[in-house]
């Protein structure tokens, strides 16, 4: 278990990104642009006519391994629109020494959006990780990001064979606290022990996955979040409810959460995808995200 | 505040008296502390109805797992690191007392009332740890005053703070001197008791299985006081999605008894 505890090696990253990214003739796009090691983005480009550039981030090395540290710094000025997203799913390999983590600032000036759309994250057997994000944005600027969480890979094909995933988002809105959403799967732990030490509970179980075997959420931050959107959105979310346990609340200010549980990336992302079609035709008059990876 | 122990002569054969925080433990643990958590499942009422917790054996697991994967990152956390921020109960210079008010120590325990309500997503969550926290305040300062819980009250008339029932407790506490151990012993059990009634009412189960829950619990609440030992700030918030999802349904369940 020390691999959860002992830190990456923090003098040496093993890939940096910085993004500034701003305005020209309407249009967003880098204006300051810095990668070493294994991180980088491929070329910029732009899904449909409203500006908003396209960033995918890609990991050289493929995968993420025992004291690997990514970080990652985006600025966003005013008024810049930014799509973040991978070229594939984040894959962590066994982490024998010391767990791999990434970290994640980001800045959202007055009227940037930022629209961050990882692939799902695939821990496999024996691997610890986190992911820590801290996001400070302006009262005027939107945030929308999702995250799916697989029960990872083994070779036998048994699923939570990780060891651990921490997962975490602190969002500053207008310089106070406004969220922390912090997500910790521990699967040998996940469940309370009984007298003897036996586990009473495990982590596809009550309280944890209830059953399903993969984990969604959304978190959405912007002024025009408010409790009727909430509530159409839940609406939207209640078609979604095969195979799938699904809740969202308003946060302590004007943003909301969606915590869902599936059998499948493809029906989180779809369900996420929903979502964020009617927020990104609401708000900007934009069609649903379609980003013709795979 | 509290009794002296008072010193009896060798010859005496009575027992000692016990540390003079026992009482007041007793009364801010007393599942008859008015701060309203009577009125709370904390998504357990989402359990009965999907008839997932339906009887003494069912209704056990979701407190084991609340108290074990909710509890101890959420309220049992910032317990901690609020009477850690104080110096601790034991330490030299009697905590509260000797710091002053606008000291940094304070203002780590203002900064960690906005987290813990912060990593509660849940609507009616968050709303029930304010409130209940508010009223713990308030019974606080009313039996065992403290300039620690005025200069509370402040932030939270200010606007600076919400209120936390975790860190209006551990302040309380902390100001009796209370040993951070039973202190998180005592709100798990607590908070474990109160639930157990809401259970008895809410599945319903009779008085004796609810006892037989909580004697049960009494290893799930030492191993939840360890657990918050070994933890990182960082892990404030950590709580178990289906929990969570849970709590998040509440608000839109159709027949309710329970505010959260």
């Amino acid at each position: 278990m020390t691999a959860l505890k002992a830190a990456p090696a923090i003098n040496a990253p093993m890939g940096e990104l910085r993004l500034d990214i701003g305005v020209r003739n309407g249009r967003s796009l880098a204006t300051g642009q810095y990668h070493r090691g294994a991180l980088r983005v491929l070329r910029p480009h732009y899904l449909d006519e409203s500006g908003q550039v396209c960033y995918v981030t890609v990991n050289q090395g493929g995968a993420y391994l025992g004291g690997d540290l990514f970080t990652m710094d985006i600025t966003v000025a005013e008024g810049a629109r930014l799509l973040l997203t991978t070229q594939s799913a984040t894959k962590i390999y066994r982490t024998p020494k010391a767990f791999a983590e990434q970290r994640l600032r980001v800045n959202l000036g007055p009227h940037s959006t930022l629209e961050y759309v990882p692939d799902q994250l695939i821990a496999y057997r024996g691997a610890a990780y986190r992911q820590d994000a801290l996001i400070d944005m302006d009262e005027s600027a939107s945030l929308i990001m999702s995250e799916v969480i697989t029960p990872g890979w083994s070779p036998d094909g048994q699923p939570f064979r990780y060891e651990q995933l921490r997962l975490r988002n602190e969002i500053r809105y207008g310089g106070r606290l406004l969220a922390i959403d912090n997500v910790l799967l521990t699967p040998p732990s996940a469940g309370t022990a009984d007298f003897s030490g036996q586990p009473v509970a495990d982590i596809t179980g009550l309280g944890f996955m209830e059953g399903f075997s993969h984990l969604g959420s959304l978190l959405v931050v912007d002024p025009r979040v408010d409790a009727a959107l909430v509530t159409e959105l839940r609406m939207v979310l209640g078609e979604h409810e095969q195979d799938a346990l699904t809740g969202i609340s308003q946060l302590n200010g004007p943003g909301f959460v969606v915590r869902a549980l599936s059998g499948s990336t493809p029906r989180l992302n779809t369900m996420m995808s929903t979502l964020t079609a009617l927020l990104r035709e609401r708000w900007f008059g934009q069609a649903a995200l379609n980003l013709r990876k795979h | 505040m509290g009794t002296q122990p008072q010193m009896h002569p060798h010859a005496c054969r009575e027992s000692p008296a016990p540390p003079s925080y026992l009482l007041p433990l007793l009364q801010l643990s007393d599942s008859a502390l008015p701060t309203g958590a009577f009125s709370h499942s904390f998504g357990l009422e989402v359990y009965l109805a999907r008839g997932v917790v339906h009887d003494e054996n069912s209704f056990a697991a979701w407190l084991r797992q609340f108290i074990g994967q909710q509890l101890v990152y959420s309220d049992g956390l910032a317990i901690r690191l609020t009477d850690e921020a104080l110096g601790g109960a034991g330490s030299s210079g009697a905590g509260a007392r000797c710091t002053g008010l606008d000291s940094p120590r304070f203002e780590e325990v203002w900064e960690l009332d906005r987290q813990v309500t912060a990593q509660a997503l849940p609507l009616q969550l968050r709303g029930a740890g304010i409130k209940m926290g508010l009223r713990m305040l308030e019974i606080g300062m009313g039996i065992f005053p403290s300039a620690a819980l005025d200069a509370y009250q402040e932030q939270i008339k200010s606007g600076r703070c919400t209120g936390n029932a975790g860190v209006a407790f551990a302040l309380t506490a902390h100001g009796l001197r209370i040993p951070l151990s039973q202190m998180l012993a005592a709100y798990f059990f607590s908070t474990a008791t109160t639930l157990t009634q809401n259970a008895v009412r809410a599945i319903p189960l009779g008085q004796s299985a609810g006892q037989r829950v909580l004697r049960l619990i009494h290893d799930d609440v030492t191993a939840a006081a360890a657990t918050v030992m070994t933890l990182e700030a960082g892990d404030l918030g950590a709580v178990a999605p289906g929990l969570e999802i849970a709590q998040m349904r509440h608000e839109y369940q159709r027949a309710r008894m329970f505010m959260s």
